[in-house]
This record gives C-alpha cells, sequence and structure tokens, in this order.
C-alpha cells in the first residue's frame, strides 16, 4: 500500500478529523520497510534459509512426532493394561477374602448351628470389608429357629436383627431364592438397602446339611467400600477407574456420580467378550474428562463377572512427547533464527564489493568514472566482477573519448551539410512566382532533397521584359557531388541564358561547358522552357529529362518530343525543340525522376500512370495545388517508405495572354517587301507617338526597325517571295519591346563582325554590316534565336517615362 | 513626301544642296539618282555641302549614298561638308564615325569661316585639296 503525498499531506492537516488515515500511513511506512529489507541480496537470501529451513524443521518434526506418537500409544497401552490387570487382581483378591469368609461360614453353620450369632458377629469384627452379615435358614422344623443379620452400622458398631421377624419373609425373596440355586457360592445383584440407606452387593454362600441346603450365608459389602477401594489404587495422573457389572452397570466408579448408570455401547461390547481388552471412546462417559477422547483398559475380575476398567484420556498419553517435541521445535528455532543470523552477516560481508559496485555503476551512468572500487579481498565471482568493473571503466572511457571524437567530426560534418544545404537552397530562386507585371502565369516548384543536398536543380528567371526562362534538371547520382555539379549547372544556366536567348542554343552551351574537364563523367538531365510571357508561347528543349505534362482543365498528358542527351557527356549533342502555345488554365508541369520512381514497401514504382491520374483527379488546377498534391499523392504511396531520390515538381500555370491594358501597341504580319515595311515603320512610329515616346527614343527604334527589317526583304528571303515578317511592339514600364519574327532563312545579326570603322565611311569602296552596327548600338537589348518557325530578334529600348514623371522604377542608362 | 532635296547656291565650285524628310532605305534610291545629276555640274575640285538641317532621319542606307557622294567629289579633288546635322543623324554619324570631324559643321556662318579659311590657303599656296 502506498500513500500518495496528497494524502499524506491532508493526513498531516487534518489528522483529527481521519484518523484513520494515519494507520495506512502507518501500514505504508510498514511495506516500505520491508520492501527496503527485501531488496538487499543479503537480508533476502538469510530470509529465505530461515524460512526453507523452518519448513524442513516442521515437517521433519511432524513426522517424527507421529511415529514417535505411535510408539507412545504402544507403550501406553502395555503399561495401562498392565496396571489394570494389576488392579483387577487387587479387587478379586478383596472380594474373594469376602468370599472366603462366607465359604468358611457356610461350613462352619452347616456343621454345627447353635452359636452363629456370636460366630458372625466375630468374623464381621474382624473383617472390616464386610458391611453385614446374615445367616438366612429355609424355614423347616429342623432348622434354626431364627435367621440372624448382623450389619456394621455407621457408628462401627455392630446391630443385630432376626430376619424371621421381617415383615417380608426373605424365604419368597428373589435374593434368597437366587442364593439358593448357587451351590457354590455366588456374587448377587446389587440392591439398595431401605434400611442401611445405600448401595450393597452380596455374596451368598449356601449352608449344606447332609447334601441339603438350609440356607445361605449372605455377606454384604458396601458398593461405597469399593468405591472406595478403585480409589485405593495406584493409577497415573488423570486416570480413573471403575467396575462394571455383567448387566453393563457401573457397581463403582472414580467418580461416585456415574455409579448405576450404563456403560457406551462401545464399551459394552468390549464388555461382552470377558476378557484384558482396550477400546478407545472417542467421547468419554465421565464428565470430568471433560468430553475428550480416553482409552479404557478392562480387565475382567475372578470370581465374578466383573470387569476392572481404567480410563486413561489420550491427551494425556501424549503430553508428554508433545511436551517435547515443542521444546525441541522452540530450541530448533531459536537455532535457525541464529543460523539466519549467521547467513546475514556472512552473505553482508561477502556481498558488501556488491553494494559499492552498484553505486559505481550509477556514478559510470552519471558519466563519472573516477572514483574508488573496493578492494578485492578473494579471487572469487565478487572478485573478478570488481577487476572486470575496472576494466570496463578504463575501455569505457577510452570509448566515450573516441565516441566525443567522432561525434564532433559528426557534428563538424552535419554542420557543414546544413550550411551547403542553405548555401544549395538559396541556389533556387524561391517557390513561388507569380508574374508581377502581368498576372498572366504563376509558378509554383517544390523541391525536396533526398539527403541534406541533392542533385535537383529548378530554376526560372526573366530573360528579358517578355521571355521568362524556366528549366527543371536532375544530377546523376546524390549527395555532395551531385550537389557541386548541380550547383555548377544552374549558375552556368542562369550566366549562359540571356546570351543564348533560346532553350536549344542554352543547352548546347550548357553541354559545351560541362563537358569541360568533366572527368568524373557526370551528367545532368534538364528540360528547358523559354515561356512568352505575352502570348504564352513556350519554347522547349529537352536534354535527356523526362517529358514535361500539360494538363488541362480536366485532362493530364505528356508532351512528347525529341530530346538530346544529357548534359555533360557528348559535346557534339544538339537539342531539337517543340514550340507550344499555352491556352489559358492549362498547367504545364516539369518533374524529375525522383517523382515516377518512388518506390513504396513493396518495391513498386509509383509510375508515369499514376502521376498523371493524379494530376487528371486534382480538384484545383494552380500551380500550387497541383505541385503539391502531387508531392502528397507520392507520400501517401512511399508510406514511409524512405525518399530514395531527390524530388521536384516544377508548375507553370498559364492564365491568360496579355491583358487589355498590356495589350501589344502594334501586333502586325506583314509581306516582305520594301513598301511593306515603310509602311510599318509609319505605324510603329505612330502608335509610339501616341503612347508619348519620346521622338529620341522613336527615331531609335525607326532605325533599327528599318535596318532589320530591310535586312530581311533583301537578304532572308531565300529565293521566295512570299516571306512574312510578324511584328510585336508593347510598351513596358520603361521600355519599348518589340518582338520580330520572320519566316526567311537564319540569321542572326549578333553574329555579324563589328565593320571596320575608320572615321571615314568613303574610304571604303562599300562599308557592310553598318545596319547592324547601328541595330547593336541603338537597341538597349537584343536576342536572336532561331527555330523551325524562323528568325526570332526582341529588342528593348529603354525610354524615360515622362507621362510618369514619379514612377518608382527609373530606367537605366 | 518622306525626302525632298533643293539645290541652292549653285556654281561650279561650290554647291549646296538642301535635304529634308528621311533619307532611308526607300528614299537613298531617288536622293542617289538626283545626285549622279548634281555631280557632274560639279567642277574639279569643288565642294558639295550638305544642309542637313532639313533631314529628321538617316539610316544606314542614307549613311551609303552620303559615303558615295564624298568618295566621288573626293576623286575629283573635291570636298564633302555637311552642315547642321539633327540629333538623330548627328548619332547615327558618330556611331559609324560617318565623316571626319572637321568636315562637319554646326552653323553656315562656321562653315563659310571654314571656306574662307580654304579659299585662302589654296590662293596663298595654290595647292588645291587636301585637308
Amino acid at each position: 500500500m502506498d500513500v500518495t503525498p496528497s494524502a499524506a499531506q491532508s493526513t498531516n492537516s487534518r489528522s483529527a478529523d481521519l484518523p484513520k488515515l494515519d494507520y495506512a500511513w502507518l501500514n505504508g511506512r510498514v511495506d516500505r520497510g520491508l520492501a527496503m529489507v527485501l531488496r538487499s541480496i543479503a537480508s533476502r537470501l538469510s530470509l529465505w534459509v530461515l524460512v526453507g529451513s523452518v519448513a524442513v524443521l516442521a515437517i521433519a518434526g511432524s513426522v517424527l512426532f507421529y511415529r514417535v506418537g505411535e510408539q507412545i500409544l504402544e507403550q501406553a497401552h502395555g503399561e495401562a493394561t498392565a496396571l489394570a490387570n494389576e488392579a483387577g487382581n487387587r479387587i478379586e483378591q478383596r472380594l474373594a477374602r469376602v468370599a472366603d469368609t462366607a465359604q468358611t461360614l457356610a461350613s462352619v453353620v452347616g456343621s454345627r448351628p447353635e452359636g452363629i450369632e456370636a460366630i458372625l458377629r466375630d468374623a464381621l469384627e474382624r473383617n472390616a470389608d464386610l458391611s453385614g452379615l446374615a445367616a438366612a435358614f429355609v424355614p423347616a422344623k429342623d432348622n434354626a429357629p431364627t435367621s440372624p443379620f448382623i450389619n456394621r452400622q455407621d457408628d462401627g458398631s455392630l446391630g443385630w436383627r432376626d430376619l424371621r421377624k421381617d415383615d417380608n419373609p426373605y424365604w419368597d425373596k428373589n435374593w434368597f431364592l437366587t442364593g439358593l440355586r448357587c451351590t457354590q457360592g455366588c456374587w448377587q445383584r446389587h440392591f439398595y438397602s431401605q434400611s442401611r440407606k445405600r448401595e450393597l452387593v452380596n455374596y451368598s454362600a449356601p449352608i449344606q446339611r447332609d447334601g441339603h441346603t438350609i440356607g445361605l450365608i449372605n455377606a454384604d459389602v458396601s458398593l461405597d467400600w469399593l468405591g472406595r477401594v478403585l480409589k485405593a489404587l495406584i493409577k497415573p495422573a488423570g486416570a480413573y477407574a471403575f467396575v462394571l457389572d455383567d448387566g453393563g452397570a457401573y457397581l463403582a466408579h472414580d467418580n461416585p456420580s456415574m455409579v448405576g448408570q450404563r456403560g457406551q455401547p462401545d464399551l459394552l461390547q468390549a464388555l461382552a467378550r470377558h476378557e484384558a481388552v482396550r477400546v478407545r471412546l472417542a467421547v468419554a462417559q465421565n464428565p470430568q474428562a471433560g468430553g475428550k477422547a480416553v482409552w479404557i483398559y478392562l480387565a475382567p475380575i475372578e470370581g465374578t463377572r466383573w470387569s476392572f476398567g481404567l480410563a486413561m484420556p489420550e491427551a494425556m498419553i501424549y503430553a508428554g512427547v508433545r511436551q517435547a517435541f515443542v521444546r525441541v521445535l522452540l530450541l530448533g528455532l531459536l537455532a535457525l533464527l541464529a543460523l539466519a543470523a549467521v547467513t546475514l552477516a556472512v552473505a553482508r560481508r561477502t556481498l558488501a564489493p556488491l553494494g559499492t559496485l552498484a553505486s559505481r555503476a550509477e556514478y559510470v551512468a552519471r558519466g563519472a568514472l573516477n572514483f574508488e572500487l573496493p578492494a578485492v579481498r578473494y579471487p572469487d565471482e565478487v572478485g573478478r566482477l570488481t577487476h572486470a568493473f575496472d576494466r570496463m571503466r578504463t575501455e569505457l572511457a577510452l570509448h566515450i573519448e573516441t565516441l566525443t571524437r567522432n561525434a564532433k567530426e559528426q557534428q563538424r560534418l552535419a554542420s557543414e551539410l546544413d550550411i551547403a544545404h542553405q548555401i544549395q537552397t538559396a541556389l533556387l530562386p524561391g517557390q513561388h512566382y507569380l508574374d508581377a507585371h502581368c498576372e498572366n502565369f504563376e509558378l509554383h516548384a517544390l523541391l525536396r532533397p533526398a539527403r541534406a543536398v541533392g542533385g535537383d536543380l529548378y530554376s526560372y528567371f526573366m530573360l528579358n521584359q517578355r521571355r521568362f526562362c524556366v528549366m527543371v534538371g536532375d544530377v546523376s547520382d546524390k549527395g555532395i557531388p551531385a550537389a557541386l555539379f548541380m550547383a555548377r549547372t544552374i549558375t552556368l544556366a542562369k550566366a549562359l541564358a540571356p546570351k543564348a536567348q533560346s532553350p536549344q542554343n542554352l543547352l548546347s552551351m550548357l553541354n559545351l561547358e560541362l563537358c569541360r574537364n568533366n572527368d568524373s563523367c557526370m551528367f545532368v538531365s534538364l528540360l528547358c522552357g523559354m515561356l512568352d510571357t505575352f502570348t504564352g508561347e513556350l519554347v522547349m528543349a529537352s536534354a535527356g529529362h523526362e517529358p514535361p505534362v500539360l494538363c488541362d482543365t480536366d485532362a493530364a498528358r505528356f508532351i512528347e518530343f525529341e530530346t538530346g542527351a544529357a548534359l555533360g557527356l557528348d559535346d557534339e549533342a544538339h537539342y531539337p525543340t517543340r514550340t507550344l502555345r499555352l491556352q489559358p488554365g492549362q498547367t504545364l508541369l516539369l518533374y524529375t525522376d525522383g517523382i515516377t520512381e518512388a518506390t513504396d514497401r513493396a518495391e513498386r514504382m509509383f509510375g508515369a500512370e499514376r502521376m498523371l491520374d493524379c494530376l487528371q483527379r486534382s480538384p484545383s488546377r494552380s500551380a500550387a495545388d497541383l505541385a503539391a498534391g502531387l508531392l502528397a499523392e507520392v507520400d501517401r504511396f512511399t508510406d514511409g517508405a524512405g525518399q530514395a531520390d531527390d524530388i521536384t515538381v516544377l508548375a507553370l500555370n498559364w492564365h491568360h495572354a496579355l491583358a487589355n491594358r498590356n495589350a501589344p501597341m502594334l501586333d502586325m504580319s506583314i509581306k516582305a517587301s520594301m513598301d511593306e515595311v515603310f509602311d510599318a515603320l509609319e505605324r510603329c512610329d505612330a502608335a509610339l507617338c501616341a503612347h508619348g515616346v519620346t521622338p529620341a527614343v522613336r527615331e531609335d527604334v525607326r532605325l533599327v526597325l528599318e535596318e532589320l527589317m530591310v535586312n530581311m526583304v533583301q537578304h532572308g528571303h531565300a529565293g521566295s517571295t512570299d516571306r512574312t515578317i510578324d511584328l510585336h511592339m508593347h510598351l513596358g514600364e520603361d521600355a519599348v519591346l518589340i518582338e520580330l519574327h520572320h519566316d526567311g532563312q537564319p540569321f542572326d545579326p549578333l553574329q555579324i563582325p563589328m565593320p571596320t570603322l575608320t572615321g571615314d565611311l568613303a574610304d571604303a569602296e562599300d562599308v557592310g554590316g553598318l545596319g547592324i552596327h547601328l541595330v547593336r548600338a541603338m537597341a538597349s537589348e537584343l536576342s536572336y534565336s532561331h527555330d523551325d518557325q524562323g528568325n526570332h530578334l526582341q529588342l528593348r529600348f529603354l525610354h524615360p517615362v515622362s507621362t510618369e514623371p514619379d514612377h518608382d522604377v527609373q530606367p537605366e542608362h | 513626301m518622306t525626302f525632298n532635296l533643293n539645290t541652292e547656291g549653285e556654281s561650279p565650285n561650290r554647291i549646296t544642296l538642301r535635304l529634308h524628310g528621311r533619307l532611308d532605305a526607300q528614299t537613298f534610291n531617288d536622293f542617289d539618282l538626283a545626285m549622279l545629276d548634281v555631280l557632274p555640274r560639279i567642277a574639279e575640285g569643288g565642294t558639295v555641302v550638305l544642309d542637313l538641317s532639313g533631314l529628321d532621319y538617316i539610316s544606314s542606307a542614307g549613311l551609303r549614298s552620303i559615303a558615295k557622294i564624298r568618295r566621288s567629289t573626293r576623286a575629283r579633288g573635291g570636298h564633302t561638308l555637311l552642315l547642321n546635322l539633327q540629333p538623330q543623324v548627328r548619332k547615327v554619324f558618330d556611331i559609324v564615325k560617318a565623316v571626319p570631324v572637321n568636315e562637319v559643321f554646326a552653323s553656315l556662318q562656321e562653315l563659310d569661316d571654314y571656306l574662307d579659311h580654304m579659299q585662302r590657303r589654296m590662293t596663298g599656296q595654290g595647292l588645291p585639296g587636301g585637308s
């Protein structure tokens, strides 16, 4: 039982109200004390030794007690039987004297009847056992006229009476008639004498004359006398004696109240055999025995049909041995207690070092290793344990030192990895991008490396006012080498992109750079796309990367197209492009194989089917929800199987083409002819003028456009007469943006060498490349790309915003 | 009308041409054709003054036309001087370093001073041409 602190507290505060709890508290103390004691091995050892010895002693004692008890009983039977026989003999002797007296008197009286009274009186005086003597004659003419009866009175004097004169004639009485028939003399049944007020029993001896029975000599003894005889017998203490007549009634008993009662049936059965016998009565008849079991030893009294009985209470028989056993047990118990104490002391002394070792072990658990160990006394188990403990401590100290060193090293590595992770994260642009200018597309990217750093990458940035570059890549291998290669790739990509201007160029240039000194043969698969943020036109090129997925409002499908070799392997690889025009609401999803090759616990791959299915089912079409939903689905699929590869998802959601307020100033398609070109130039000029563009910028624009378009008309037709030029002009916040598309032969104005300028154009016959030189000088930015649809030129002219003088962004010059 | 050419103060030694509008890929042909008429009228060593105060715009095609004129006059020991360049035109000229700086004049007065000076040198030394 345990007492909680709160209960104990309440006991203290309200002990007067709740005295019961005090006992509980006390019991708790006792239980705890016992538990404390039993926590020591020495205590438990001595306790169990004690308990075991006591058990053994108790069992052995019980068996011995049982065996010895039987012997004691046998012995007691022998002794008691002998005692009973002896006592029976003694009574028999006394009764025989009475019978002898009667026989003698009978023969005397038979031969000489005169003076009978004196003879009787004399006999009575000499034999104190007799209570009375009578000579009763059969009434006849030649018989004695009187039948004298002499009895001993209470005061000792002798009384005399003539039986003839009694009112009831004795010759009709049973005792007289029975006595006459009893020719050898016999003991009669006891009777109660009215005159003498006592129980008597008489012996009748016939008086014979001439072969005829003429009367009886009747010798009375009182039962009191018999009782006195019994009392006088030497008996063991607690035992008692009795005499039973042939009818089963007690003639005499040490307990006078029993006289006259009949014996128990068990007793009577034994009595019937009329021999020396013993019988056990479960419940003694004698009330003095207290209802306990008694052994009765019966001995027949010869000359009579009576039996003498000696009753011994059973408890009395065993009393001695029981007492002896109790003593032995007490002694044994004392000895065992002493043994337990000795065991306790020895065990304590032997195990004392163990206790010290136990507390030292707690030191070790706390990390303290400098402490005293108990001295080794004997090379026993405790000694060996102490040695082993000492060795363990030394080894442990060494081990801990090594571990600490390793842990520090690990920590350093972990912190380096952590920093590397931060740096790598910093290389990636933010997760979410919403085109702030026109809000016509939205991008959401998620990258989750399998380790602290990984080889997946994504990047996106505006190439210029209009074109947006996005890429997703996956470096072969994982971990730090991949991360370094990824850093190299992403940095190079960003540096090369403005120069490359088209995905295929960017991939080719990247490939060349990455092939350089790539002894480790690492490579990166990369999918690069450039989006026209005005129109939603997307040009993609892939270097061995997974095909992107295009999600419509209700379907998702792969955009399959030919891919080039992964970057870093083949420096002559080339990269085909695929152009796509995104429709409002469509989302393009780029990802790495971490998605499709994610495996669950059963080693099944997530696969392309599941990915398409998941994207199709996605309730929301927003970039963030698609990307996050896909990642969540992958997580559900792997179900904690562990991420084996880096995972990247990038979703690009096309909202709508340029809104009205950002509508192009001019969007036209013309035939590649001089007239139309100049017509277009006029319209451009007019549009710019209408939008408040300064004349200086307008002239620059005009010059550049004229040079470029005239060039296209004059040199780009490639023999065909129906070439077209597309011109899109858009006014940005601080710049005029122009796109020129021409379906003629490839011509990259950026690749034209700078003309030799001597300071006088007239020096040379015809200086080439003047126009392109002017273009490059006039346009703030110029980019060129070429694909299967022809040449694409993008131009940007900064212009001071005169209409919004307080605008945040100042144009740069 | 995007381009116009006027001839002023014509003499065998010196002809002044006033250009108006834009000289570009569309108009340089007309200009070239007109100049085919004008140039033969200049005497050996004569000076052609192109007054560009009315020329708003010039492109590489126009530059080439002007370069042609200058080569032609130079071949005949003459000069081509440019007068009153408008900002756009000046910018284009600067970018391609089209003409030596000393052949460009900001005003008519400057040009006259230069021509007087040339006159004196020619008279004094009897040596035509040179710069």
